[in-house]
C-alpha cells in the first residue's frame, strides 16, 4: 500500500486502498447480487438469440 | 471532489525529485503514436459516414473513399492497437514486477522499427496504390511497400513478445513458486497468443500476397490466402481484448475500493482466451465455398467455447463490484450498484464497458451461430458488431487505462476527474448512437465497404434517416476522441505535481501464496494450442495443397 | 455466501454450469437447424478455373440467367465480375426449391439477397452454390457485398421473385427478366 507524503485526494482512484467497510460481511452477501445480475444479462442475451432464430431468421426461407 | 490544501512546507516535491519509471518514456512514445493513429483515424470514420449518408460530402469519390476506409481500418486495427498494447505491456512488466524491464533497448528498437512500418504503409496508401481494405484479400494487390510496411510493425511486435516473455521468465527465476502479478501473467499469455496468431497473416503475406505484388507470381490461390488470414482475424480480437479484460480484473476492483473475486479465475480466463481464440477462424469464412461444412461445425464448435471466458469474466467482475458496493455500505440485492464510486474513471468506464459488451456480444452470438450467419454476413450488422465490441468495450478501456497510468508517468494528478467522465460518457452515448442503427440496416440487407448509396433506389431511400442518426453518434464519437486527447495532454501543463512513479493493482479476496505451474505459465497451454490448431486448422489449410484449387489472377491496383 | 477460496470456486463453478447451460441451449438449436431442417452455409467445394469461364459449357453467355433444368430443378446461373453480375436481372419462382450458382473471373465477390437467407461469398476458383426457397414475391435487392475494387458500390442486380403461377419458361427451359410470360 502506498503511503505518499502529501495529502491523498479523491484523485488517486488508482492508487486506492481504503476498504471502507468489512470485507468479511461483504463476502457473507456475495454473489449473490452479482449471480442476479449476470444471470438476467445472459438470461436476456438467450431470448435475445432465440428470438432472433424464430422470428428473424427461420421465416427468411430455407438455405443451405 | 474538493482537492485537499497542499501541506504548507517545502515539503511539496518537485518534478525532479520523484523517481520517475525507467520505461516512463518508452511507454508515453508508445501510446502518443496510438493515440495520434486513433485521432485520425476517428477523422475519416466520420467523413465516410458523411460521404454514405443522403448528405453531400466534400471530396466524395470511390478512390478517396477506399483510401480512407483503408487508412481508417489500418489505423484503428493496427497501430492504435498495436503501440497501446505494447505500450502498456512494457509498464505492466516494470509496475507489476517492480523491477525495471530487461532489453529495454531492444524495445527502442521495435518502437522505430514501428513507426518506419507505419509511415510505410500509410504514405502507400495516401498514395491511392493501396486502397485493399485492412483485410487486403488477394488476388486485388496493393503496392508491395504497404505490405512491407505491414510486416514490419508485426516484426516490431514480435520483439515486444520476447521480452514480455523474458521479463516474466526472469521475475520467475528470482521469485521461486510464488505467483506471477495477475497483469503480468495476462500481459505475457497475450504475448504467447500474439506470436501463435500472427503466423497465419505472416505466412499470407510472405508466400503469397508480397510475392505476387513484386510481380515474381502471375496467380494466387485465394481460397488459401483467406484460410491463413481468418487464422489471425479473430484471434487479433483477442490480442486487443486482453489489456481491457485485464484492467477489469486488475485495475477496476482496486479503483471501486474493493477486492477481486478470484485470482483463480483471472488465470483461468486468460488461459481460456489463449487455447480458444485461435482454432475458430473459419467462422469469419462461414459463407465461402473453399471449406466443408464439418470444419464449419467444429470451429463454430470451438467459437462457442470462446465465448466462455467472457461469460466467467462478467460473473467474476461483477461479483467483484458487489464486495466493493457492499463494502461501501450498499444493501440488498441491487443496492451496491448504486454505492460504487461511479465518480472514478476506471469504475464508470467498466460499467460502460460491461454495457456495451452485451450488446456487442449479443450480435457475437448470432454472428457465429453456423447457417444463421447467412442473415448477416457482410452487411452493417456486422460492422456495428466490431465497433461496439471494439470501438466500445475494448478501447473506452484503454481511455481508462491511460487515465490511470498516466500520473505515475508523468508525476502529475488530473486537477478534476469531470472531464474525463465527460469523455467516457460521449464515447458510450456515440458508440451506442452509431452502431445500433447499423444493426437494424445490417438486417434490412444494407452491404458492407460501399463508397455511396443510390438513394433514388425505393429501398435504399428508407436507410436514409438512420444512416444520418449513425453519422451523429460518429461525429458525437470524435467529439469524445479530441476531448481524451486533449484530457491527457493538459495533464502535462494543467496537472498538479506529486503523483507518486507506481501503480497499486487490486489484490484478491484471497490473495494466492502459491498457484499450480499450470496457472504460472504457458508450457502445458503451448501443447495444446499446437493441438487444437492442428485438429481445426490442418485439413482446412492442407486441402489447398492436397487438392490444388485452381488460382485467381493477381489484380494489381496501380 | 463466499467466505473461503472454496466458497468462491464453487460459486464460480455453479455460474459456469449456467453459461454451459446457455451454450448448449444454443448449439442444440444450431445443430436441429442443420441436421432436421438442412440449414447449413454454402459449402459447395466446386473448382472451376477462372480464366476459362468463357470456354466451359455451364458459364458460357448463352447458359446465364435462369433455367428450369431437363431434371426439373430451377437454376439460376450468374457471372459476378468487375463491376456487375451476368445477368443483372434473374427471375425465380416463389414457394418452390430453386439454386442459385455462380463465379468470378477475377476477384472476390459475393452477394446477399435482401430479406431473404441468400448470402454467399464467390471466390474465384470455386462454384459458389446456394439452395433456397423464397417465401415472398417482388423485386429484391442483390448487391456485391465483398470489396471487389473502385467500382463495388454499384455492382447490384435485381431477383424477381414471381409467384409459380406467373413463373412460365420458355423453350429450353429459359426465363429472362424482358418477358414475364
Amino acid at each position: 500500500m502506498i503511503e505518499p507524503s502529501y495529502p491523498v485526494t479523491a484523485h488517486d482512484y488508482s492508487s486506492d486502498a481504503e476498504e471502507l467497510g468489512s470485507l468479511e460481511d461483504a463476502l457473507e452477501e456475495a454473489p449473490r447480487g452479482a449471480l442476479v445480475v449476470s444471470g438476467i444479462a445472459v438470461g436476456l442475451l438467450m431470448i435475445g438469440w432465440l428470438g432472433m432464430y424464430f422470428l428473424v431468421f427461420l421465416p427468411r426461407g430455407p438455405v443451405g | 471532489m474538493a482537492t485537499a490544501a497542499r501541506p504548507a512546507t517545502t515539503a511539496a516535491p518537485r518534478e525532479t525529485d520523484l523517481a520517475g519509471l525507467q520505461t516512463s518514456r518508452l511507454v508515453q512514445s508508445h501510446i502518443w503514436i496510438a493515440i495520434a493513429a486513433f485521432a485520425v483515424a476517428c477523422l475519416l470514420g466520420v467523413w465516410q459516414m458523411w460521404a454514405r449518408s443522403p448528405i453531400q460530402a466534400p471530396y466524395h469519390t470511390a478512390a478517396n473513399y477506399f483510401r480512407s476506409v483503408t487508412l481508417h481500418g489500418v489505423s484503428m486495427a493496427f497501430v492504435l492497437t498495436t503501440f497501446f498494447i505494447m505500450g502498456f505491456g512494457y509498464y505492466v512488466a516494470e509496475t507489476a514486477l517492480k523491477r525495471p524491464l530487461p532489453g529495454i533497448g531492444f524495445a527502442w528498437v521495435a518502437f522505430w522499427m514501428g513507426i518506419a512500418g507505419t509511415l510505410m504503409a500509410a504514405l502507400s496508401v495516401i498514395s491511392g496504390n493501396a486502397s485493399v481494405l485492412f483485410t487486403f484479400y488477394p488476388p486485388l494487390t496493393a503496392t508491395p511497400w504497404f505490405y512491407v510496411g505491414l510486416v514490419l510493425v508485426v516484426v516490431a511486435s514480435w520483439i515486444w513478445c520476447i521480452l514480455m516473455i523474458i521479463a516474466m521468465r526472469s521475475w520467475r527465476r528470482a521469485n521461486d513458486g510464488r505467483p506471477v502479478p495477475l497483469a503480468m501473467f495476462a500481459t505475457t499469455a497475450n504475448a504467447v497468443m500474439w506470436l501463435w496468431t500472427t503466423v497465419g497473416v505472416a505466412a499470407e503475406l510472405l508466400f503469397q500476397v508480397i510475392p505476387a505484388a513484386f510481380g515474381w507470381n502471375q496467380t494466387v490461390d485465394v481460397g488459401l490466402s483467406r484460410t491463413l488470414f481468418s487464422w489471425t482475424l479473430h484471434a487479433i480480437v483477442y490480442f486487443w481484448l486482453f489489456p481491457s479484460y485485464s484492467a477489469f480484473y486488475t485495475m477496476f476492483p482496486r479503483a471501486a475500493g474493493g477486492r477481486l473475486y478470484s485470482d483463480t479465475m483471472g488465470r483461468l480466463a486468460f488461459i481460456l482466451f489463449l487455447l480458444y481464440s485461435l482454432p475458430v477462424g473459419l467462422h469469419h469464412l462461414f459463407m465461402d465455398p473453399e471449406h466443408s461444412n464439418g470444419f464449419k461445425f467444429l470451429q463454430m464448435f470451438l467459437t462457442a467455447l470462446v465465448s466462455v471466458p467472457t461469460l466467467l469474466t462478467v460473473f467474476t467482475i461483477t461479483a467483484s463490484a458487489e464486495i466493493a458496493g457492499r463494502m461501501r455500505g450498499g444493501k440488498g440485492l441491487f443496492g451496491w450498484i448504486g454505492a460504487l464510486p461511479w465518480e472514478r474513471p476506471m469504475v464508470l468506464a467498466t460499467g460502460l464497458a460491461f454495457v456495451m459488451l452485451f450488446w456487442g456480444g449479443g450480435g457475437g452470438l448470432i454472428n457465429m451461430s453456423y447457417g444463421m450467419n447467412a442473415m448477416i454476413h457482410n452487411t452493417s450488422w456486422v460492422t456495428a458488431h466490431f465497433h461496439l465490441i471494439f470501438g466500445g468495450t475494448v478501447v473506452i478501456m484503454y481511455q481508462a487505462i491511460c487515465y490511470s497510468i498516466w500520473p505515475s508517468l508523468t508525476g502529475r494528478d488530473f486537477p478534476s476527474l469531470k472531464p474525463l467522465l465527460v469523455q467516457l460518457w460521449l464515447w458510450f452515448i456515440g458508440m451506442m448512437v452509431m452502431t445500433l442503427p447499423w444493426h437494424w440496416l445490417g438486417l434490412e440487407g444494407q452491404w458492407r465497404r460501399v463508397a455511396a448509396f443510390d438513394y433514388s433506389n425505393p429501398i435504399i431511400h428508407g436507410w436514409g434517416p438512420w444512416v444520418i442518426v449513425s453519422l451523429v453518434g460518429g461525429i458525437i464519437l470524435a467529439l469524445s476522441a479530441f476531448l481524451f486527447l486533449y484530457n491527457l495532454a493538459s495533464l502535462h501543463w494543467r496537472g498538479v505535481l506529486g503523483a507518486p512513479a507506481e501503480i497499486e493493482y487490486a489484490r484478491a479476496v484471497h490473495e494466492p501464496e502459491r498457484v499450480p505451474s499450470s496457472l504460472n505459465g504457458f508450457g502445458l497451454w503451448n501443447i495444446i494450442v499446437a493441438l487444437l490448431m492442428l485438429l481445426a486448422y490442418g485439413w482446412p489449410i492442407a486441402q489447398f495443397f492436397v487438392y490444388p484449387p485452381p488460382q485467381a489472377m493477381v489484380h494489381r491496383l496501380g | 455466501m463466499a467466505i473461503n477460496e472454496d466458497a468462491i470456486l464453487k460459486s464460480e463453478l455453479r455460474w459456469a454450469i449456467v453459461v454451459g447451460g446457455i451454450v448448449a441451449v444454443i448449439l442444440i438449436a444450431i445443430l436441429y437447424a442443420a441436421l432436421a431442417m438442412h440449414i447449413n452455409p454454402p459449402s459447395n467445394r466446386e473448382y472451376v478455373d477462372p480464366k476459362t469461364l468463357h470456354l466451359s459449357a455451364e458459364f458460357t453467355e448463352a447458359n446465364l440467367g435462369t433455367r428450369v433444368d431437363p431434371n426439373g430443378q430451377v437454376v439460376a446461373r450468374l457471372i459476378a465480375t468487375q463491376f456487375e453480375f451476368v445477368p443483372n436481372c434473374i427471375v425465380l419462382p416463389a414457394r418452390t426449391p430453386v439454386t442459385m450458382r455462380i463465379t468470378s473471373p477475377d476477384v472476390i465477390h459475393g452477394l446477399l439477397v435482401s430479406g431473404t437467407n441468400v448470402n454467399t461469398m464467390v471466390i474465384p476458383g470455386y462454384v459458389a452454390q446456394v439452395h433456397t426457397t423464397f417465401t415472398k414475391t417482388g423485386d429484391l435487392l442483390m448487391p456485391c457485398h465483398e470489396f471487389c475494387g473502385l467500382g463495388h458500390s454499384q455492382m447490384m442486380a435485381t431477383v424477381r421473385v414471381v409467384p409459380p403461377a406467373a413463373f412460365h419458361p420458355g423453350p429450353g427451359g429459359r426465363i429472362a427478366c424482358g418477358n414475364r410470360g
